[in-house]
């Protein structure tokens, strides 16, 4: 925190960074930077992800989409094993692996409507990394986009647009043009995903194989496909025209999510009048910006009260600074260009907030009237990992059925199922539990410091992400919309 | 539940080839003891692959009065027709909705029926491979030092457990305690000894399969039903197969799996169905005694010395139908299945990946609107 900006070694020395870099240098800058958790958390870690991967396809020279994938896939494997605990690496992976799956299906399907030209929305960063060879592109556009290099340094802190336009943008970008989202459906046989796949016709008759047992009189000379076959047989297995600008689509839908991400906060943060009413008592916990994005939206209309849990040792120095200055405390106020009212605290919008320690938490349950959580990141089955505390948090808000809602942009939701919660869980610096000056203390006990918390589906109510609320069990839909099957193991 | 009345059958039905009628319940359980890795959904798909290609028909609504002849004939006959009406409501379903589909290229009728009569056997490969799949994804869930409990003979769950086994390659590290009720199926009284046969083999694949993993290295415990709530402290997670998947997400499944979810449910264990997705069957219960079928399970019996033959005053529940003196046979209580609630499970495994239990309503209503 010390140190200026310049020095440090995270997330805005990296963007700046990558556009000099060679993309294999940046592969593996990335990877050291995750591995020192010199970029942590689920947005640096996804920004980070989503850039080196622009940088990835832009520089890739081959017309083969399937040598796309498997470059994708591998740089992919390599930033996961990195740093597996951050999810959303992977699901920045798996989402621009799925979009690229999109585009070549999608060009197949439709000729000649690519991608680009159908969402107006799409804001392009119009940064120097940008590759020449890319005529496609609207070239205009966010000299104020935090995302290019000069704000990159406060991707956390830094909203997207200048408070003026934000609304504008929610409304206009309410839900963005997803590739991925809206066409895999229709597009990615249909039949496969249905129960009606056992019925599905095979593609070819193999000889491949010839069914044991017992042998229906009319069918033994038409040996059957076994289903392995008819699986595997994605679409990009079959030798097909690809067309040119394949590579133009994948890179628009890149800079697509990177403006998912900027703008995830204001979209979530639109939902904040249906759930923050007058005279509320709300709980959160942890300095994150999308609950004070949320909180400060609803502020402007109504005014209610907020118990801020101090989530000691992890994160109390930033929920403090959170509340004095509405953004967390990290040492890289004087690179951020413009500190406007989009970091005021909800202090100056007339909210009374209060802080509590952690250990209030069920004494002070009864009295709450709702409780909104931060994630790290969201489970497939419905569950999620946030900042140790959480889950007392819940369970307390069971106990006096108080409604739990989770803030969590799409970007976090991860595919992968939690097979074993243990693994999930990161453990931090027991030094911020108890000093090492202490030499007794530390000699004689063990001092463990869980980073999060893993929050089973059941305590939570209502997810509310950047597409909208979410039952905790409708989840998994929204997993297979923005995910393929065939990247969830990469 | 589609209807289980048997209709009369149609008089195309009866014009065909006089000499040799096809017999659909003879069918389906010569398919199901000829090959024993058959589903009873599969086998009921195969029946009518079967009665399609010894009729020759030539209109749609021929083919569909004849299948839906069929179907409600083998549904009479067997004592618990849900699991397979899974696979009857599948095969009538994708032949009306290929039919529908205007754009397919295959959508005329010739094309449909000569698919489904030639690929009969795909259809059953496909089915098998599902359990393979199952059992490849879902063996991710068995980690090193967990202890699964699991009951019955599900052949889904034997094939997760062992290939589980096979995965850890000699150095097996979970364990498995198997509920077998082999001591109960004594109690049973002489009028369920006709129904002995199919009891006796899901006891003798449960045996099998607990023979299978201890080959395989794996230490199991077999412990009788009612040892499961004494058990529940040492398990991590309880593992079941299902006979169907039910519209609201519960499952229907071998007698005692409600009552193992509810204690994995109060214990805070997770409670895993692994299904094929070809067990989806439409049909809503409320509770146990919503189910269409009739059990056997519960008989008030007033008179102490009656009561031992079998010959009590009964009070069974008339609420189900039993229409025209043809009352369907009843369940006997080692083949009684009962209905675990959606609420209870945490997640269906299924060849198409973890679904939560609200999501098989989904696919039901792809399938069905």
């Amino acid at each position: 925190m010390a140190r200026t900006v310049s020095m440090t070694p995270g997330l805005a020395s990296f963007l700046r960074s990558l556009k000099n870099d060679p993309v294999e240098a940046s592969i593996e800058h990335l990877i050291s930077l995750l591995k020192r958790r010199q970029i942590h958390n689920s947005r640096p870690c996804a920004i980070a992800t989503t850039q080196l991967l622009l940088q990835v396809v832009a520089e890739f020279k081959g017309k083969d989409s399937d040598i796309l994938i498997s470059r994708v896939r591998h740089v992919g494997q390599k930033l996961i094993t990195a740093q597996p605990r951050e999810m959303a690496v992977g699901n920045i992976v798996r989402r621009v692996l799925a979009l690229i799956r999109e585009v070549i299906e999608g060009d197949e399907v439709t000729e000649g409507s690519p991608i680009s030209e159908s969402p107006s929305s799409i804001q392009p960063l119009s940064t120097p990394r940008e590759p020449s060879h890319h005529p496609g592109l609207p070239s205009s556009i966010s000299t104020s986009s935090p995302l290019d290099h000069s704000g990159a340094g406060h991707p956390i802190d830094s909203s997207p647009h200048p408070s003026e336009s934000s609304s504008e943008a929610i409304s206009s970008v309410h839900r963005p043009v997803l590739t991925a989202s809206h066409t895999s459906y229709s597009t990615a046989a249909p039949l496969a995903t249905s129960l009606f796949g056992l019925f599905s016709r095979p593609e070819t008759p193999s000889p491949a194989s010839t069914p044991r047992g017992f042998q229906s009189p009319r069918h033994g000379d038409n040996p059957p496909v076994p289903i392995h076959q008819l699986k595997g047989l994605t679409i990009t297995d079959l030798p097909k025209p690809v067309p040119d600008d394949f590579k133009a689509d994948v890179l628009d839908g890149i800079r697509e999510i990177l403006d998912e991400l900027d703008q995830v906060d204001d979209q979530i943060a639109s939902y904040a009048l249906d759930h923050i009413h007058s005279n509320e008592i709300i709980l959160t916990h942890s300095s994150s910006t999308t609950v004070q994005k949320f909180l400060l939206t609803a502020a402007k209309k109504r005014k209610f009260t907020v118990l801020h849990v101090e989530s000691f040792p992890n994160d109390h120095k930033n929920t403090r600074a959170t509340m004095v200055t509405g953004r967390k405390n990290q040492g890289q106020a004087e690179e951020e260009e413009d500190v406007d009212d989009r970091f005021s605290p909800l202090t100056a919008a007339g909210i009374t907030v209060v802080l509590i320690p952690d250990s209030a938490v069920f004494a002070i349950m009864s009295r709450v009237n709702k409780v909104i959580l931060a994630t790290h990141s969201v489970l497939a089955n419905g569950g999620l990992l946030a900042a140790a505390g959480a889950h007392a948090i819940t369970k307390a808000a069971k106990m006096h059925q108080t409604p739990v809602v989770v803030l969590s942009g799409v970007y976090k939701l991860s595919p992968v199922y939690a097979l074993d919660l243990d693994e999930l869980i990161e453990y931090g610096d027991p030094g911020k539990v108890v000093n090492y000056d202490d030499g007794e203390f530390v000699e004689n006990v063990d001092v463990v410091n869980p980073l999060y918390d893993h929050v089973p589906p059941d305590l939570v109510d209502i997810y509310i992400t950047n597409l909208g609320p979410h039952a905790p069990s409708y989840l998994y839909r929204i997993v297979q919309d923005h995910y393929r099957k065939e990247d969830i193991t990469i | 539940m589609t209807s289980t009345t048997p209709t009369q059958p149609s008089p195309l039905h009866n014009s065909r080839s006089p000499s040799e009628p096809f017999d659909i319940v003879t069918t389906y359980h010569h398919l199901l003891s000829a090959d024993p890795d058959l589903t009873m959904p599969v086998a009921a798909i195969e029946s009518l692959v079967l009665a399609l290609s010894s009729t020759p028909t030539l209109t749609i609504s021929e083919t569909l009065a004849l299948l839906s002849t069929h179907v409600a004939t083998l549904k009479s006959a067997i004592p618990n027709p849900i699991s397979l009406s899974a696979g009857t409501d599948l095969f009538q379903r994708y032949l009306i909705s290929s039919l529908q589909r205007p754009s397919s290229p295959d959508g005329d009728f010739e094309s449909v029926r000569r698919h489904l009569l030639t690929n009969g056997r795909l259809f059953v490969e496909r089915a098998k491979q599902a359990r393979e799949e199952i059992a490849n994804f879902g063996r991710h869930f068995v980690r090193d030092g967990k202890t699964v409990l699991t009951n019955g003979g599900s052949r889904v769950v034997g094939s997760l457990l062992q290939s589980a086994a096979e995965a850890s390659a000699g150095s097996v590290r979970f364990r498995v305690i198997y509920v077998l009720d082999s001591d109960n199926l004594h109690a049973c009284t002489a009028a369920e000894h006709e129904h002995r046969g199919r009891a006796k083999r899901l006891e003798a694949e449960g045996t099998a399969t607990v023979a299978g993993l201890r080959k395989r290295g794996v230490p199991v415990a077999t412990i009788p039903s009612s040892a499961v709530g004494y058990a529940m402290g040492e398990v991590d997670m309880v593992i079941v197969g299902a006979e169907g998947v039910v519209e609201n997400g519960g499952i229907i499944s071998r007698l005692g799996t409600y009552q193992m979810g509810l204690l994995a449910k109060s214990a805070g264990k997770p409670f895993y169905v692994v299904a094929e997705s070809h067990k989806f069957v439409r049909l809503y219960p409320l509770s146990q005694f919503d189910l269409p079928i009739e059990q056997d399970v519960l008989r008030f019996v007033a008179d102490e010395t009656s009561g031992k033959s079998g010959k009590g005053v009964e009070f069974t529940d008339e609420a189900i139908d039993v229409e025209d003196g043809k009352a369907m046979k009843k369940n006997s209580i080692a083949d009684s299945v009962d209905f675990t609630p959606p609420n209870l499970i945490s997640g269906i495994i299924t060849e198409g990946g973890v679904l939560t239990p609200s999501a098989v309503s989904e696919e039901l209503i792809k399938i069905w609107f």
